[in-house]
This record gives structure tokens, sequence and C-alpha cells, in this order.
């Protein structure tokens, strides 16, 4: 491999050259790290890029500060009492609180029914509350006060299955003795079940998410090579294996931070909530839904790659990503639906895998060999995919004129 | 040198380079001309690895040809392109380093080059935002970075305003002084016959002429012109000639027999004035379209 007869013109290269390896190497740097660097520098200094990431956060930091608002709120009422049920209004004024913390509610009295209407129409008061032949009710001008019905349901039932017993001569403790039904879960408890099944959406949705976008943008991005004809300069210079592994490698990158500031811009919000207890217990889910996205994304980024390269236009992306968007659909549809023995069975099928096992992980009761099973099998996926993906992306990328079936990017010669 | 033997390509059942060989001497312009089709950029992409070899080799200073020399060469594809949102000066040190510079030295030497074709001003400019002659420029410049050992060009004069073509030869020459060889193809003869020390010419993915310009404008049947002082209508009447035009004074004839020009001469001086008798050498676009036809 001399190069001595030009040897001072090739000073500036010689770094490359003997380096040993055949060209795999450039000035010091392997050239696939070169290929990652510039796939994430260009990335990050895109605009819509910086935009749509910073529009992301703070729509999860939104969603999170809009709960904490919703949580804290409290309801103000005014209740409107004419003289027979002033009694009354007053004991669900005092009752609130036990019913719902959150409800907070004002007596108003008033002389009779007329002036009780007239006060409901000029929203001096939300609902006024009298008694009936069979019982109490409560009227409002036009729309139900749903807090409001449901404390006074309460306090109305109370007080009056008190005076009721009182009046037989025992008490409600005496006769609902015995009734209580309570619940209890073999595994974890309900709020926790609740919480496991919100942020299995949530990963699922980022997986989604995230393969797509990044998806799309890698195979776009071998699109603009191939139609600029730069990848000719690009295969004559390095190994078109680098350029691949460097394209995945950069997307893959991207992808991962962008998915660990939503994940910490989401566990920092929900500290803050009422469901801060679970943050350190959703730490270790979200750590191996990070593995297993990384898994996932460079088995997908693989293939997304030779959709673009198959392409030779930008508009012919649509159709020869259809398979990958088809697989990203099934993806997101099995990972939201799957359970029983189906989810446990899909827990370890690649790529599917990539997000039903950490939905059940979040859920608990997966044995500690189970999620790294599937991840080792996720990795023996990703690895066929990259291997199979070379091969169809090196022989599609250099082939001009149209669009490129996968049989003849598969059979055909260099 | 970089010698090409033998060079064969089949797309299916279509043979699109056809045992094609020539070579590119050191130092030297080497023109590549054929008509669409003939399989000029299937040569190219084979030389440059960039496109599989079914039969025939490359040779590179008289070996084969490895991945490490061809990162060495200047290559420009037909259609070409670069990044179009990326800026020009970062794109070029990018394509510099994979082809081996060390990241300080490429950009020293890309915004060298840039000053030189007049872009210093905007190095920071995305590659989209320039004007075609000047995104061609940067096209060039990303040919020859870094010092090329050889240069292969498909079709670099195409869209270049006279002014560019002039600076673009000027850098050609500079290089082929410093014993570069330089494959290029054009479908601008005039340009070919004006650039170039040596010509190959295809046709439907054979080699059909390679040459110096001047072997082969020797290399037809030889013609002579002949202005007389009379009438030329008595040329007609030579064994050995075969008159091409005859207009009064003048005639225009292609020797058949070895000598006959020599008859001719002594015929004419015998009979009266000569004016002039001179050998006819075809233009290049001649010679291209016989040979091509």
């Amino acid at each position: 491999m001399s190069t001595d007869k030009t040897a001072d013109k090739t000073a500036d290269n010689t770094a490359g050259t003997t380096a040993g390896r055949t060209g795999d190497r450039t000035g010091g740097e392997p050239a696939w790290l070169l290929v990652t660097r510039r796939e994430i520098v260009s990335r990050i200094t895109d605009k819509s890029f910086v935009l749509g990431t910073a529009f992301m956060v703070v729509l999860i930091a939104g969603f999170i500060g809009f709960s904490i608002w919703q949580d804290e709120k409290t309801t103000d009422v005014t209740l409107g009492a004419t003289p027979d049920s002033v009694a009354m209004a007053t004991a669900i004024k005092d009752g609130a609180p036990d019913v719902d913390d959150k409800v907070e509610v004002t007596v108003t009295e008033l002389a009779d029914r007329d002036a009780a209407e007239a006060a409901l129409r000029d929203d001096e008061v939300d609902a006024w509350l009298h008694p009936t032949d069979d019982g109490w009710q409560l009227t409002t001008e036009s729309s139900e006060q749903d807090a409001l019905t449901t404390v006074t349901r309460a306090v109305v039932q109370q007080t009056v299955l008190a005076d009721n017993a009182a009046q037989v001569g025992t008490t409600v403790e005496a006769l609902q003795a015995g009734s209580t039904v309570t619940t209890e879960f073999l595994r974890g408890d309900a709020e926790r079940a609740n919480v496991a099944e919100a942020v299995g959406f949530v990963f699922v949705f980022l997986f989604y998410f995230a393969a797509l976008v990044f998806g799309m943008q890698l195979a776009s991005s071998v699109i603009e090579e191939k139609q600029s004809r730069i990848v000719e300069i690009i295969a004559a210079a390095i190994p078109l294996r680098h350029l691949l592994a460097g394209k995945v490698l950069g997307n893959t990158a991207l992808a991962v931070i962008q998915l660990l500031v939503y994940l910490a811009v989401g566990l920092v919000g929900l500290s803050f909530t009422s469901y801060s207890s679970y943050v350190p217990a959703l730490s270790g889910p979200a750590a191996w839904f990070v593995a297993f996205f990384l898994a996932g994304f460079v088995a997908l980024a693989c293939l997304w790659a030779v959709a673009g390269s198959l392409a030779s236009r930008t508009e012919d992306l649509q159709s020869t990503s259809t398979p990958l968007t088809m697989l990203m659909l099934v993806m997101f549809f099995g990972g939201l639906s799957l359970d029983g023995r189906a989810q446990v069975i899909a827990s370890y099928v690649p790529p599917v895998s990539a997000v039903v096992m950490p939905k059940r992980i979040l859920a608990g009761g997966v044995e500690w060999w189970e999620p790294l099973l599937a991840l080792g099998l996720l990795a023996v996926f990703a690895g066929l995919t990259v291997m199979v993906g070379e091969r169809l992306y090196r022989r599609a990328l250099l082939q001009t004129g149209g669009r490129v079936s996968l049989k003849q990017a598969w059979a055909t010669a260099e | 040198m970089l010698e090409i033997r033998e060079l064969t390509r089949r797309f299916g059942e279509n043979t699109a380079v056809d045992h094609v060989s020539f070579e590119v001497p050191s130092g030297l312009m080497t023109g590549f001309v054929g008509g669409n089709g003939a399989g000029k950029t299937t040569t190219m992409r084979m030389v440059m690895g960039v496109l599989g070899i079914d039969e025939g080799e490359v040779l590179w200073q008289g070996r084969p040809i490895t991945r490490l020399d061809r990162r060495s060469f200047g290559y420009m594809p037909e259609e070409r392109g670069l990044y179009p949102k990326q800026p020009i000066l970062d794109q070029l040190v990018y394509i510099a380093q994979l082809k081996g510079m060390e990241g300080g030295a490429a950009r020293t030497a890309v915004t060298e080059l840039l000053e030189r074709f007049g872009l210093g001003e905007r190095t920071k400019d995305h590659l989209e935002k320039l004007s075609l002659g000047n995104q061609q420029r940067v096209q060039i410049i990303a040919s020859v970075l870094p010092q090329p050992q050889a240069l292969i060009l498909d079709e670099p004069f195409s869209g270049l305003d006279p002014a560019a073509v002039d600076s673009m030869v000027d850098l050609l020459r500079e290089y082929t002084r410093d014993d570069v060889p330089v494959l290029f193809s054009s479908h601008q003869l005039d340009l070919v016959e004006r650039l170039c020390d040596r010509l190959v010419v295809l046709s439907q993915g054979r080699r059909v002429a390679a040459g110096s310009v001047t072997e082969l404008r020797d290399a037809g049947v030889p013609r002579f012109r002949l202005v007389l002082g009379g009438d030329a209508g008595w040329v007609r009447d030579l064994r050995g000639l075969e008159v091409l035009d005859l207009d009064g004074t003048t005639a225009l004839v292609e020797v058949r027999e070895a000598g006959a020009e020599q008859q001719l001469i002594t015929e004419a001086t015998g009979r009266g004035d000569v004016h002039e008798f001179v050998r006819v050498r075809p233009a290049l676009s001649e010679i291209y379209r016989e040979a091509t036809a």
C-alpha cells in the first residue's frame, strides 16, 4: 500500500495512509465517528429540531403544571337556603370537607322560593336546597354542580340516616355493621396500577413518536445524500459501512438524548405533584425503558436507512417506508392494547418487546431475568437488522434511476 | 499513470461498458467523449470504485488500484450536489476529513481554496443560497480536496460560464503541471480540443478511438487541398485520388494510393501556378462523428 511516489503531495493525509487499516480511518479519527458528529451537529444546529424539542419540553412541563393546578384548586360554591333548609345547608357546609376537601360551601339565607329563583338567575347562589315530599332537592340554573351534588348527597344521606336510626332507637354504625366491602391487590395497589397504566402509555407513545420522527429524519437524510450524489464522493473516500454506522449512531444518540430530556422533565415535574411518592419507583422502569429504547431504535434505524436508500427521490420515501410505518403502528397499538398471556409473549418478541416489556416492568411482578432475556433477544434482532440493512443499504444506495425494490437490492451486484 | 484495462460492466442484458482500455498518463489531460449512454459515467464510477467491476481492472502506478489510492483521487460525480442546507465551509471540511485530512489542516486548505474562487466572504452561507455558478465552484473545490493524486471529473464544465471555465482550466493546468493525471468527460468538443492532450472516444460501451489529438487527426486517410491559378477540373482524371470537392480553382482530394499526392503536385506545377497545397486534418468534431457513427 505504498504511496511513496507521491508522498510530497499527500503530506496532509499521511495520517490516514499510515493508519494501517485500509481507508477506514481518516485524519486520526475513524470515519464513522466523523459521520456521527456531522449528523449530530447538523441536527442540533437545525432550528426546527431545537424548536421542536423545546416545544415538547414546554408541553410536558405545561401538562404537569396543569395537573398540579387541577389538583390543588378548590371549588367554592354558594348554596342558597330557604328557612326550611337552613339547618340542612349548614350541615352540608360543615360536612363538606369530610366528603371532598376540594369543595368549600358557603350558605346564603334566602326568604322564599321566589327570592331563591331570583338569586339563582342573578348568579348570587350556585344552587338552592329545599325539601320535597320524599327528600331533598338541589335546584340549579341550568347546569349541574357536580361537586356540590356529590357532597350534598353524602351529607344528606348521612344526616337523614342518623335521624331515622335514632327514631327507631339504634345508630347508623349498628345498621351498617358488617356491610363494608374492602379491596386488596395481591400485587401493588389500585393507585399504583393506574400510575403504571398512565406511564406505560407515555412510554409507548414516546417510543412511537421518537422512532417515527428520527426514523423519517434518518431516511430523508439518506435520500438527500443519494439524490445529490454526494454519496458517490463519500463512497470513494470511505467504506459505506462507516457511513451507515455513523448515521445510525448519530440519530440514535440524538433520539436517546431527546428521550432523556423528556423523561427528566417528566420525572422532575412529577415530583412536584401528589404522585411524587412514585418517582423513585418509576426511575427503575424508566432506566429499563431507555435500555429497550436504545436497542429497539438501533434495530429500526438500519431499516429506516434502507427505506431511504431504496428511494431515489424524496417523493418515493412515502412508499418505500410504508412497511416500516405499518410496523410502527403495530408496535404502538400492540404496546397499548395487549394484556394477559398475549402481553407476556409479546414482551419477548422483537421489536414489539421494546415497548411491551417496559410496560410489564412498570406493572410489576416481572422476574429479574425476564427483562434481561427480552433485551438480549432485542439486541440479537438489532444485530440481524444491522447486517441485513447494511447489505441492502450498500447495494441500493448507488443505484440510480427510480425506486429500487428490496429484491433487486438484495440480489444486485455491487 | 492510471490504466484502464478491459473494463466491463453489464446491467442485466445491457453491456454498458464493453472491454474498454485506455491510459490516463500523469501530467496530461485526457478528454473522455461520447454521446449519451456511451458509458463514460459508468467507466468513471468503476474507476472510482463507486460501482462494481464485472471484468477487467484498473491499475494505478502499475499495480491494482486500492481503496486508499482512490481516496486520494479527486472525483466529481455527474449529477453533482453537496448538502444544500449546510454551510459551505463546514461541508467541505467534512469531505476533506473523510478523505483523510486532519481537521485543522482541512480548514486551512478549504479556506484557501474558497478565497481563491472568490467565495472567501461566504464560508458560512448554506450551499443553496449560492448562485448555480458558485455552487459549481464549491463542487470543484470538493473534488480537489485534499491534494489529489489524480482527478476524475464527470462533465466538470457543464453549467459554467466562460470565466468560470477559464479559472477551472487554470486550476486543472496547475495539477497537470504537478504531474497529476486528469480524466474529464465533456460534450463540448471545442473545449476538449482546446484543453486535451489526449482523447478517448466511447460509443455504445466500446472504445472507438484513443490517442493524442494530433494522432487522431493524422490517423485518417490523408486529405489535401489544392488551389491553382487556373481551373482545377483536370484533377478528376488523376488515378489514386478521390475528389471530395471541386470548386473552380480549388480542389479537395483524398489519397487512395500512396504517393498519388506527389503525382498531383508534379502535374499541378507542370500546368501552371500553384497557390496552395496543404494537408487538411479533420476537425475533432468530424473525427468524433465518424468514430461514433
